[in-house]
């Protein structure tokens, strides 16, 4: 491996972390778009910077940007505020009017920018070595590593010092606000971070998988924990996993690196959103079934509790009685004997003391709904659970 | 005796996108009552607790807690927001949701330590919710989510409480608890404010009444006001409510 693949994985390592941390509380926050309009409006920001500073990389570059996005968020909650229209209407109609707005700034500028709107979309992450920076003569890395590294460094801080301001206020925003941490200060305290990676990473990965970054890691750890700093250290993970396996997956394809790295933050996703342990779909599609099945199961004991008659409780009654399939009766059957609540006597069926024991309960349960006493049924069946 | 108010609201009037939802209301809580506020959907009830809570700002009008501007006395208010204004799906444990009654004291950056945790656990064991503490909360049912903003509001430690629906979607075992509860806040000489949907119960439950319809209808003893001509003018429609002697 070369010097210069290792910067490149280097740089899009630190961008994933950068992105991952503002992205877990914007999923959170149900606030993912707001990263989508954020990373195509800083565009005119990004060209006036460029026209002042005649460098892509410099800090007064980043800050103009940064403002851009910062005057998105305010414009779209100011068309919000209207009750006109819906939040996602008003991030639509605020990203396309300031993206246009720049890509016909370059357009004008085509001669003077060295600049154009693929490289903005996309970014270039294979260039990323070449842009060195050179202290007193000496070279220091790529430029893109110092500045990343950088705002991950403010961010990681940011983190840590209101780590417990953030949560409380993107959980529960009255309570946020009546203990006096001010919700829209740490909003747009939030937002400005957002606007700052996005800014500081779409020359290196280009503005749409600096989207990718921020929403998807965040949204794969949101499936598989319930505890916000886990969240937070598996989008890290995710993000970085995925930089890096998109880098070598680039790297055999001889594809684009951005784009190969998207395709991996997608394809990780979609695996866990299938394979999930409580969360995913397979696992909430066999809850489902068990759940159906312990229902039956609490029909089938009640009707035997409800029917002293034998013929009602006569094996081949039962069929048609409660109107099952046979496989399903079968299921249902071999539980109900597995838990020994039912048993036989000459192809008459009937509750055991256990059986009966734990239908009364479970209906005295389904009709009052105390949770108290019922605690552990629900470690038994599903069906008391949620 | 001259009681002291605890909460003092002044012709304060508020709005939503420029449409007022409360209008001109003046109100006076004395210290250490148990008080419902009463009043159909959409009345502002909530309303009215967001903006003496500086949550909401007022187009119109003034706030005071003991004589003081809000901001002033945060630590003497706590807080309990309706079930369904957060996101129960929150990746976070009903410990961790206690502990956020802490935050207040610990001001900006601080973080919660041991002591705060003790404190927390100690309000998660009055609720009865001990045994649940490592849970994540959408685990937790309907009531159970009830107790843990109850536990929150306790370990705020305040003199003030506004509690919004704290008996919203919760059984009556749940509910007997909560009131006990509150009761007991009561004795120690704190101020509770709660909104409350089942007319029924506002005689056994509260010391006082305030009757909400965008403007204030009566507020006082609930011996003295809670009768059909207030709950008429509340309701609109024809109210008899029938109160078991
Ligand atoms: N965020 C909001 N934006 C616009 N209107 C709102 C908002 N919150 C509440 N309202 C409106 O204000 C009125 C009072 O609401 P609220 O205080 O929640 O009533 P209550 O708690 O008594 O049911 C209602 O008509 C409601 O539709
Ligand atoms: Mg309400």
């Amino acid at each position: 491996m070369s010097n210069a693949q290792l910067e490149i994985q280097v740089i899009a390592s630190l961008v994933a972390i950068a992105c991952a941390i503002p992205g877990t509380f914007l999923v959170l926050r149900k606030m993912a778009m707001i990263s989508d309009a954020i990373s195509h409006s800083i565009l005119p920001g990004i060209v006036i910077g460029f026209f002042i500073t005649q460098d892509l990389n410099s800090p007064l570059l980043i800050l103009l940007a940064a403002i851009t996005g910062i005057i998105t968020v305010v414009l779209v909650e100011y068309i919000q505020k209207t009750g006109l229209v819906k939040e996602d209407t008003a991030i639509g109609l605020v990203f396309p009017v300031l993206f246009s707005i720049g890509v016909i700034m370059i357009a004008k500028n085509a001669n003077d920018v060295h600049l154009d709107v693929d490289a903005v979309l996309l970014g270039e992450l294979a260039f990323t070595p070449f842009d060195r920076l050179i202290i007193s003569g000496a070279d220091v890395g790529p430029k893109s590593m110092w500045i990343i590294g950088s705002i991950l460094i403010i961010t990681i801080g940011l983190l840590i010092a209101f780590f417990k301001e953030l949560k409380v206020s993107t959980f529960d925003a009255g309570l946020s606000a009546s203990l006096g941490f001010s919700p829209a200060v740490i909003h747009y305290g939030l937002m400005t971070v957002s606007s700052v990676t996005t800014v500081g990473a779409f020359d290196a990965v280009g503005a749409i998988l600096v989207v990718a970054l921020i929403i998807a890691p965040a949204a794969t750890a949101y499936l598989l924990t319930n505890n916000l700093k886990r969240m937070l250290l598996y989008a890290i993970c995710f993000g970085v996993f995925s930089a890096i396996s998109g880098y070598w997956l680039a790297h055999v394809l001889d594809a684009s690196i951005s784009g190969s790295i998207t395709t991996m933050l997608g394809l990780l996703f979609f695996m866990v959103y299938l394979f999930a342990p409580n969360k995913g779909v397979i696992a909430v599609m066999y809850r489902e079934k068990q759940q159906r099945t312990e229902v039956s199961l609490l029909t089938f004991l009640l009707h035997l509790k409800n029917h002293t008659e034998e013929s009602e409780r006569h094996v081949n009654h039962l069929n048609e009685h409660i109107n099952w399939q046979k496989v399903r009766s079968k299921t249902v059957l071999d539980l109900a004997l597995k838990n020994n609540m039912i048993q036989f006597d000459k192809n008459i069926v009937s509750l055991t003391e256990k059986g009966d024991e734990f239908t009364s309960k479970a209906i005295d349960y389904i009709i009052t709904n105390k949770d108290a006493q019922i605690e552990h049924m629900k470690d038994d069946f599903f069906l008391f659970r949620g | 005796m001259e009681q002291k108010i605890a909460v003092k609201v002044d012709d304060l009037t508020v709005a939503y996108n420029y449409k007022p939802v409360l209008w001109d209301i003046d109100l006076e809580i004395p210290e250490g009552v148990l008080m419902a506020i009463v009043g159909p959907n959409g009345a502002g009830k909530s309303t009215l607790i967001k903006s003496i809570l500086g949550i909401l700002k007022p187009i119109a009008g003034s706030v005071s807690i003991y004589d003081k501007p809000y901001d002033k006395q945060r630590s003497l208010v706590a807080y309990v927001p309706q079930k369904g204004s957060v996101d129960w799906d929150f990746p976070t444990t009903a410990l961790d949701v206690v502990m956020m009654g802490t935050y207040g004291s610990l001001g900006w950056i601080k973080r919660p330590g041991q002591k705060e945790k003790k404190a927390a656990l100690e309000a998660l064991e009055k609720v009865g919710m001990l045994p649940f503490k490592n849970r994540q909360i959408s685990q937790l049912s309907g009531g159970q989510q009830q107790r843990i903003f109850l536990a929150r509001a306790l370990v705020q430690n305040a003199s003030i409480y506004f509690m919004d629906e704290p008996f919203q979607g919760v059984d009556a075992t749940t509910e007997i608890a909560i009131i006990n509860i509150l009761k007991e806040l009561r004795k120690a000489g704190k101020t509770v404010i709660v909104v409350h949907h089942d007319l029924q119960t506002v005689p056994e439950y509260f010391d006082w009444v305030t009757f909400l319809n965008v403007k204030k209808i009566a507020t006082g003893p609930v011996k003295d006001i809670f009768n059909d001509d207030n709950l008429t003018k509340t309701y609109g429609i024809n109210y008899k409510v029938s109160i078991q002697e």
